[in-house]
């Protein structure tokens, strides 16, 4: 026994934390790059080419993201904050990358019919959405752990992160 | 008058007068005993003694000090002193220097860079952002049962079952 699956509005809130954090990344090397390129006085036929190439990192960006935490630990920074991890159905385990990938398409694939497959979360039993039904995972709360102590006199707060 | 009352309080004045000259020249005696090389020299070989060190022990023994504090601390004059010194300019040119001075902004950095200083804070930032994200986690979640429920009755599905995590 792992915990009780998470909900719609707790995952939504940590899906937009990891948002927010792929953004802020994304903004600042993107300005970083046309920082440097605008030095670079590069003719303006190879923009759509820079754009393309923008785009392109972007998405694997984002799927690199997403397919590395949930493999890794099965938690992105966002699920950390929210108490949750992703797990493989009947196995507590994380998925592996494959597995992953596969999720992050279901997740693309849910968002595109106005995140219609999503909905399935509010009336699943093991609160799935379409994604976590083609990739065979599930959404579990994470137990806590204690904080590791601070160096120094201020340490053995009595504080807990997710483990 | 009588004869022997009138005698009574020439006697009297006489007293009072041979009184007062016997105090006036026991003072003058003392003040050219206490002018003299000898006063001094007293008061260094009392200090060079035990006698001074026995002193002191006896009183905090018996609670001399203590008893000196606490009529200190309760009464008023302390007030007033520590009252008239915040209240003398002395105080503001003092303060003024040490604020301009070097020595302090040295160690109010030292301070502020200490791992000791800097582990506290982050320690305190981290438990504020724990203590809002605690908020926000048992919010969503009561969202999500409460979500649940109104769409599990409205599509006349019975409740979730115990999850068992998986």
């Amino acid at each position: 026994m792992e915990g009780e699956y998470e909900g719609l509005v707790t995952r939504a809130i940590a899906f937009a934390i990891d948002a927010a954090i792929i953004n802020l990344v994304a903004i600042v090397v993107a300005a970083g790059m046309a920082l440097a390129l605008s030095v670079l006085h590069l003719p303006s036929g190879l923009d759509p080419v820079l754009v393309a190439s923008g785009a392109t990192a972007y998405a694997l960006w984002s799927f690199g993201y997403f397919v590395v935490f949930w493999s890794s630990t099965g938690q992105t920074p966002g699920d950390r904050v929210m108490r949750i991890r992703v797990r493989m159905e009947g196995r507590g385990e994380p998925p592996r990358p494959a597995r992953a990938l596969v999720r992050m398409v279901g997740l693309l694939l849910a968002a595109i019919p106005l995140f219609a497959g999503f909905l399935t979360i509010l009336v699943d039993d093991r609160r799935r959405g379409l994604h976590d039904l083609l990739a065979g995972t599930v959404v579990v709360s994470a137990r806590e752990e204690p904080l590791p102590p601070l160096r120094g006199r201020h340490a053995a707060a009595p504080l807990t992160r997710v483990g | 008058m009588a004869p022997v009352e009138r005698a009574a309080l020439t006697a009297g004045a006489i007293g009072a007068a041979v009184l007062k000259r016997g105090e006036r020249a026991t003072l003058a005696a003392l003040d050219s005993l206490l002018a003299s090389r000898i006063a001094a020299e007293i008061v260094d070989r009392v200090l060079a003694s035990t006698l001074v060190r026995r002193a002191v022990d006896r009183a905090l023994e018996e609670g001399v000090v203590e008893h000196a504090a606490d009529r200190l601390l309760e009464g008023q004059e302390l007030e007033r002193v520590v009252q008239s010194a915040l209240d003398s300019p002395a105080v503001d040119r003092l303060i003024a220097r040490v604020m301009q001075s070097e020595e302090l902004w040295r160690v109010v950095d030292e301070i502020a860079h200490s791992p000791e200083v800097t582990d506290a804070i982050a320690q305190q930032s981290i438990g504020f952002a724990d203590q809002v994200a605690g908020g926000v986690r048992a919010r969503s979640r009561s969202a999500d049962t409460w979500i649940e429920t109104k769409v599990r009755r409205a599509l006349r599905r019975g409740p979730a079952p115990a999850s068992d995590g998986g």
